[in-house]
């Protein structure tokens, strides 16, 4: 390791069972750079993940600023990608960041998704979860699930076959429903505990999220942990 | 029996608590599922993505016993 990013690790690197080499080997495909992914990508970027591949067909609207913290007034109108790269390369010009201007579905999750070891949903919509977790039980590459709704967040590790996938967890398809009411740091909060579960399992750490749901309600200080197991009769990954 | 519902975030306002701000009591009969007590109380299922008590998942066809406390959270879909 160099002597400059044994400095700007050197605060992570005195941790006991820190492994900087394998975060430094890893490549991240982040699906969606709105609240959660923003949040999320920020801190491994700081954390030296070794690359960080961005996808978001979307660009930057006024209503996103009170939580997709990549971004700032000036980003208005502009890719979502291109501005989180310019503000993750200005945060950390050791990683290599790749952005993707695409709309993720069956057709091209294969190719978006290559060659990546693990991804962080930072999705807004279910159906787009379900692409991911398809890619995931095919391939047998982890995600990190996170989702939000108003006051509330959640966030689990799915590695099937090791655990349940998407489809376990939540058997049905809820209603649709259009732009939810959501407290700008509740993507915050549930896009940091994502980041560290990133970490976590890229060093083989335990006590990850894997087979465990977290759940922040902000307005009753509460963060319950729930055990799911996976659905024998789950028509995706069989249980 | 009694048991105890209590809701997350935005489902508060349709569970309608009253025993403290989140938490609802329900007098119901033994062997009723879950699915089964809400739709008694009014409270449309649909609105219920995930259930839980002592640490685990619960799905709508559990039957809670006398004096559970069920957490229930909506759905949840933004990023």
């Amino acid at each position: 390791m160099a002597e400059k990013e044994k400095e700007r690790y050197l605060r992570q690197l005195n941790l006991e069972e820190w492994d900087q080499a394998k975060l430094k080997s890893a490549r991240v495909f982040v699906a969606g750079v709105g609240g959660l992914g923003s949040a999320a990508s920020l801190y491994l970027a700081a954390a030296g993940v070794g690359l960080l591949r961005l996808c978001d067909p979307d660009r930057v609207e006024l209503s996103d600023l009170n939580r997709q913290v990549l971004y700032s007034d000036r980003s208005l109108g502009r890719p979502k990608v291109e501005e989180a790269r310019n503000t993750l390369a200005a945060l950390n010009r050791e990683i290599k960041i790749e952005a993707l201007a695409e709309k993720i579905g069956e057709h091209n999750i294969e190719q978006l998704a290559a060659g990546c070891d693990l991804m962080v949903d930072g999705l807004d919509n279910l159906e787009t979860r379900f692409v991911l977790n398809n890619y995931s039980v095919r391939n047998g590459i982890p995600y990190i699930f996170g989702a939000i709704y108003g006051w509330t967040g959640m966030a689990s590790l799915i590695h099937p076959p090791r655990t349940g996938c998407l489809a376990c967890l939540m058997p049905s398809l809820p209603p649709a429903v259009g732009p939810i009411p959501v407290a700008g740091f509740i993507p915050g909060t549930i896009g940091l505990i994502q980041a560290a579960e990133v970490c976590k399992h890229l060093m083989g750490l335990p006590g990850t999220l894997a087979g465990r749901l977290l759940i922040y309600d902000s307005r009753a200080l509460t963060f319950d942990l729930v055990d799911w197991e996976k659905n024998p009769l789950c028509s995706v990954c069989g249980g | 029996m009694i048991i105890f519902l209590r809701a997350g975030s935005e489902l508060r306002l349709k569970l309608k608590p009253d025993v403290d701000y989140y938490t609802r009591r329900v007098e119901t009969e033994e062997g009723k599922t879950l699915r089964e007590i809400l739709r008694q109380i009014g409270l449309d299922p649909a609105f219920v993505a995930f259930a839980y008590s002592e640490g685990k998942l619960r799905n709508l066809d559990y039957i809670p016993q006398e004096g559970q406390s069920i957490t229930l959270q909506p759905p949840v879909s933004g990023g």
